[in-house]
């Protein structure tokens, strides 16, 4: 098979939240599937789980002391949310039950 | 009796105990003025990179010894992702290959069965935003997101909701003792999803989730509406489906929740930003040297000298005084009586001045004199409480403040003897109760002793002269 399936593509895209036109659906079901042969491609490598070949580092445990730094004010944490409400970031809701 | 087997699973999330958060610096704690315990990185901004809280992989450690589990020695975290408004990240930063623990248990007992509950797995993982829903808009509280945090899941080896409730309870004491997280429901500190599925035979049946259930009891009745309900969707022929449910306490039932994302649509991969570690001999046996003694132990330790079983249950509930009787344990004296006093009069003392043991002047030496005056009847428990404020106020010895509050019990055996036959002479029908064996009668005829002299009497020496004039 050369091309993912129409309702694959629909579906990455739904993970990524986006919507894709018909042109684009029919492109990225060509593009994803080259994508995903070379991702295959990394999978055969030997000794895939073998931490060394994700980290180089010889020293293993770095570790940061517990200790408490500095924080942001509500105002500085707040001023780059696109909506707030007293001191709270602001979203669409989240839950649809 | 149902002809379906029950088979259920449990996950458990707990906010770990430490200072700083599980990547960022910014503080672990709970009831800060919303979105002040935040920074940059617990934000998700582009460019900052986490760094792992060593008291957290310390922290895991201890979970593992406690909850039985083999410690993985190398180990890497993952990213979880998904988009959702808490995480701004778009992952979680968790451990999916190499969680800290695995193969651990929690043995519990229902109706006098012990079982061992199994753990599949313990993983490290931060937590999300704290996140509230009003009406068509959710407010986002970021000084949770960064917590650290511990989730146990269970293999699906529970049968029932008493095993269920029994599991939580012991697990909930184990980790709030050795110190890793406060294990407090209705502050979210512990957290609980159970996997329900029901089978004829041995082939598990479809599961649902249940998310989010806010106390123990809630699980046990949460299971059991859930294992009725598919019980009921099963004998009707219909099919059940794998979904994420939560329990509404108030209409005692669970209710569908919106599916978000499942296994393999999370993409775990390697975390880049984070080396993997690799825990040496070294530093896992420092970790596990400030670890206390876990309840059963101190069940055991207790009962080999003398407790009973509810001094030693109100005890274990109780970590500040338990871990200044445990210190008393090296002097030697009488531990009932010190137990005794500490669940009666110090416990008022400390509940009334909002106060712990530790902030007192209560030293051990104190303690052990008062004990030793109880002992001989140099003291007797109405002194006690007359003297307790001071006794754990003031750095002043027991004779000392024995002087000062001018307690110096009647010896004199004539006066005793003399107030002793006045009892006895107008309590005939608790003189024929003790007579005929009721040990209560003795302990009611002394009370009148000690209330006829306002307690200034020597209590040793009074109990011993009215057991001698009773058995004339």
């Amino acid at each position: 098979m050369d091309k993912l399936s129409r309702e694959e593509v629909l579906h990455v895209a739904h993970l990524a939240r986006i919507s894709l036109t018909e042109e684009e659906i029919e492109k990225f079901r060509g593009e994803l599937k080259v994508l995903m042969d070379d991702i295959d491609k990394i999978k055969d490598v030997k000794d895939f789980d073998d931490g060394m070949i994700y980290t180089p580092i010889e020293d293993n445990t770095r570790l940061r002391e517990d200790v408490v730094g500095e924080m942001l004010s509500a105002r500085a944490a707040t001023i780059n949310a696109p909506k707030k409400n007293g001191s709270f970031i602001e979203v669409p809701v989240m839950i649809n039950e | 009796m149902s002809e379906f087997t029950p088979t259920i699973g449990i996950e458990v999330h707990v906010e770990v105990k430490s200072k700083s958060k599980l990547f960022s610096n910014s503080a672990n704690t709970y009831g800060m003025a919303t979105n002040t315990a935040v920074n940059v990185i617990d934000l998700g901004y582009p460019g900052t990179l986490p760094t792992i809280n060593k008291e957290v992989i310390r922290q895991g450690i201890r979970a593992c010894k406690v909850l039985n589990c083999d410690i993985t020695r190398k180990m890497h975290f993952d990213r979880k992702n998904y988009f959702y408004p808490d995480n701004p990240k778009n992952y979680q930063i968790t451990q999916n290959r190499t969680p800290i623990g695995r193969n651990g248990y929690v043995e519990i007992e229902v109706d006098g069965i012990k079982k061992k509950i199994e753990i599949e797995e313990m993983h490290i993982e931060e937590d999300t935003c704290k996140s509230a829903h009003r009406g068509s808009v959710s407010l986002l509280d970021f000084n949770r997101a960064g917590v650290p945090l511990i989730e146990i899941v269970t293999k699906p080896c529970i049968s029932n909701s008493k095993e269920a409730m029994a599991y939580l309870t012991k697990l909930k004491e184990l980790l709030f003792y050795a110190n890793i997280s406060d294990c407090k429901m209705e502050e979210g500190s512990m957290r609980c999803d159970s996997n329900v599925s029901i089978s004829k035979d041995d082939t598990f049946g479809t599961k649902t989730e249940i998310k989010n259930i806010s106390s123990i009891h809630n699980v046990g009745l949460a299971i059991e509406y859930e294992i009725k309900r598919q019980e009921e969707m099963l004998n009707n022929g219909e099919i059940i489906r794998e979904e994420t449910r939560r329990f509404d306490d108030k209409q005692g039932k669970t209710i569908l929740m919106r599916v978000k994302e499942t296994g393999n649509d999370y993409r775990y991969f390697i975390e880049p930003d984070i080396p993997y570690l690799e825990l040496t001999d070294e530093f896992i046996n420092d970790s596990l040297s400030t670890l206390p003694l876990l309840p059963d132990e101190l069940r055991e330790k207790y009962s080999k000298v003398g407790l009973s079983s509810l001094q030693i249950e109100k005890l274990i509930n109780n970590r500040p005084l338990n871990g200044y009787f445990l210190g008393l344990l090296s002097y030697k004296t009488n531990y009932v009586t010190a137990v005794n006093l500490l669940l009666s009069d110090i416990s008022s003392y400390l509940n009334k001045h909002n106060k712990v043991v530790t902030d007192t002047h209560l030293s051990y030496e104190k303690l052990v004199s008062v004990i030793e005056a109880l002992e001989t009847g140099d003291l007797s428990n109405k002194n006690v409480k007359d003297l307790i404020d001071s006794l754990m106020e003031t750095d002043k010895t027991l004779d000392e403040l024995k002087k000062e509050f001018n307690i110096e019990n009647i010896t004199d055996d004539t006066f005793i003897k003399n107030i002793i036959i006045k009892v006895i002479d107008n309590n005939p029908d608790s003189v024929n109760d003790y007579k005929n064996g009721h040990d209560r009668a003795l302990k009611y005829l002394m009370g009148q002793v000690m209330k006829e002299t306002k307690g200034t009497v020597n209590p040793k020496l009074a109990n011993d002269m009215l057991i001698s004039l009773l058995n004339k």
